[in-house]
């Protein structure tokens, strides 16, 4: 069993899910492997400190809001039907027929009042817009630059906490995007490379960010950058992706679960 | 009864059967939002939203998925309309406000509030997507097979998902340690 083989089967083995053959396995892998041992471990801490925290109980009145509504929406069943029945005893034709005077008074009545709310409501909506997407556009500059100053940190946990930011943002200015593709492209930690392929991932649409995607698979050297890459350009319907992907399947020294993935994804991607 | 058989029946206009699904039901519902929101207010009032939801789409419920990833699939919705409302009106400083201080506990108590205070905060920095899959599968027990359904992916990307969001939840954890060990 190759490290990659082992690592594959981690979220199985979290869960508890391996079976007893694959189990055997990894476990004498892990005897001979002291990297994927100690990934284990860590990973598996991690998993476990979860279960620091408690399972919490909402208030009562959940309970109380939950059971009001269901009676109301019950008694308004119960309404409905009833008003179908009563209704095959009277024509709505005649109801609501032109002919009758108080039809036509409340009917001109509420249209001046549509005709006054919705003059009210635009003059006060715009005004209104203005101001929140000022506001929306300072909390994303904010984000922004704490954003950049993390990237930069050379501690790999603040460069995650600065992915985790430039996630929020509506969408990432030049130099964030920047600085987001030489991450992916140079970071030293493939977490930190894998954490920017997700964040990229919420800006799929763009199309800065597809090339960039795109360029960047061929200069990938970890297996798990690659599968990640190639995972988000199938899903995000990329068909630039397909002359990368075919040279990644011709190259000799490519991973073969790597070289599999390329496959279905040309073969997605082509369908 | 299973919840596919009472689902059933409440599609059919035996409307007073939801609530045996509430009560199996709300308080898993409850943790699930409050992991990705870590806000009660705002948990409870996304409970009471999915089960108005269940109510309003019921007779869409066709039986296909399992009753589970059908209601869990409402509630992701119930989150990301949430999300859309809410997400873009709250400053960043608001939204890294630090808890209000609580009175005095003690000491071990307090040493086991604050970790699992400290997980709370390294899980809520999460990429949404991590987080969620993490919260589906370590706290709702949901099978890979299932939350692939629910989020319409493949299971082998359910898996890579989960491996980095340990991975990537385990070195957030680390900083904030650090971060609280400096800071003392």
């Amino acid at each position: 069993m190759t490290c990659d083989d082992a690592r594959a089967h981690l979220p199985d083995f979290l869960t508890g899910e391996l079976s007893a053959k694959a189990k055997s396995s990894v476990d004498a892998h892990l005897a001979a492997c002291g990297a994927c041992a100690e990934e284990f471990h860590k990973v598996s801490e991690t998993w476990m400190k979860l279960g620091v925290l408690p399972v919490e109980q909402p208030s009562a009145a959940l309970r109380d809001r939950f059971y009001t509504m269901l009676e109301a929406y019950k008694e308004g069943l119960d309404a409905r039907t009833a008003d179908r029945k009563a209704e095959k005893a009277f024509s709505i034709r005649e109801f609501f027929s032109w002919k009758r005077p108080a039809f036509r008074f409340a009917a001109a009545a509420a249209l001046l009042f549509v005709g006054l709310a919705g003059g009210l409501f635009v003059g006060r909506s715009g005004a209104f817009n203005e101001k929140f997407a000022r506001l929306e556009r300072q909390v994303d500059d904010m984000r922004q630059t704490t954003a950049l100053s993390l990237l930069r940190q050379p501690s790999s946990s603040e460069r995650l906490l600065g992915v985790s930011y430039s996630e929020q943002m509506r969408a990432p200015g030049e130099q964030t995007l920047t600085a987001l593709f030489r991450i992916l492209d140079t970071d030293p930690s493939v977490n930190v490379r894998l954490a920017v392929v997700d964040a990229l991932f919420l800006f799929a649409k763009d199309n800065r960010v597809k090339d960039g995607l795109v360029a960047s698979l061929g200069r990938q050297e970890s297996p798990l950058v690659q599968v990640a890459l190639i995972d988000l350009l199938t899903e995000a319907r990329e068909q630039k992706a397909v002359d990368a992907l075919k040279a990644l399947i011709a190259d000799d020294k490519i991973h073969p679960d790597v070289r599999e993935k390329a496959k279905q994804g040309v073969k997605n991607l082509t369908s | 009864m299973t919840d596919h058989q009472i689902m059933s029946d409440v599609r059919n206009g035996y409307v007073e059967k939801l609530a045996i699904l509430f009560e199996r039901h709300y308080v898993s519902l409850f943790n699930y939002f409050l992991r990705l929101t870590g806000n009660r207010e705002v948990s409870e009032d996304l409970v009471q939203d999915v089960f108005t939801r269940i109510l309003k789409y019921r007779a869409t419920y066709q039986g296909e998925d399992r009753y589970i990833v059908w209601m869990f699939k409402i509630a992701r919705n119930a989150h990301i309309d949430a999300l859309r409302r809410r997400k873009e009106a709250l400053p960043l400083d608001e939204q890294l406000a630090e808890p209000a201080d609580a009175e005095p506990l003690p000491e071990d108590r307090l040493e086991r509030e604050q970790d699992s205070a400290l997980v709370s905060k390294a899980l809520g920095l999460l990429p949404p997507r991590k987080q969620e899959i993490l919260v589906l599968s370590r706290f709702q027990h949901m099978k890979y097979r299932e939350i692939a359904e629910l989020l319409d992916c493949p299971v082998g990307t359910v898996k890579a998902m989960i491996h980095r969001a340990v991975a990537e939840l385990g070195e957030i954890y680390a900083a904030l340690t650090r971060e609280k060990c400096h800071d003392m």
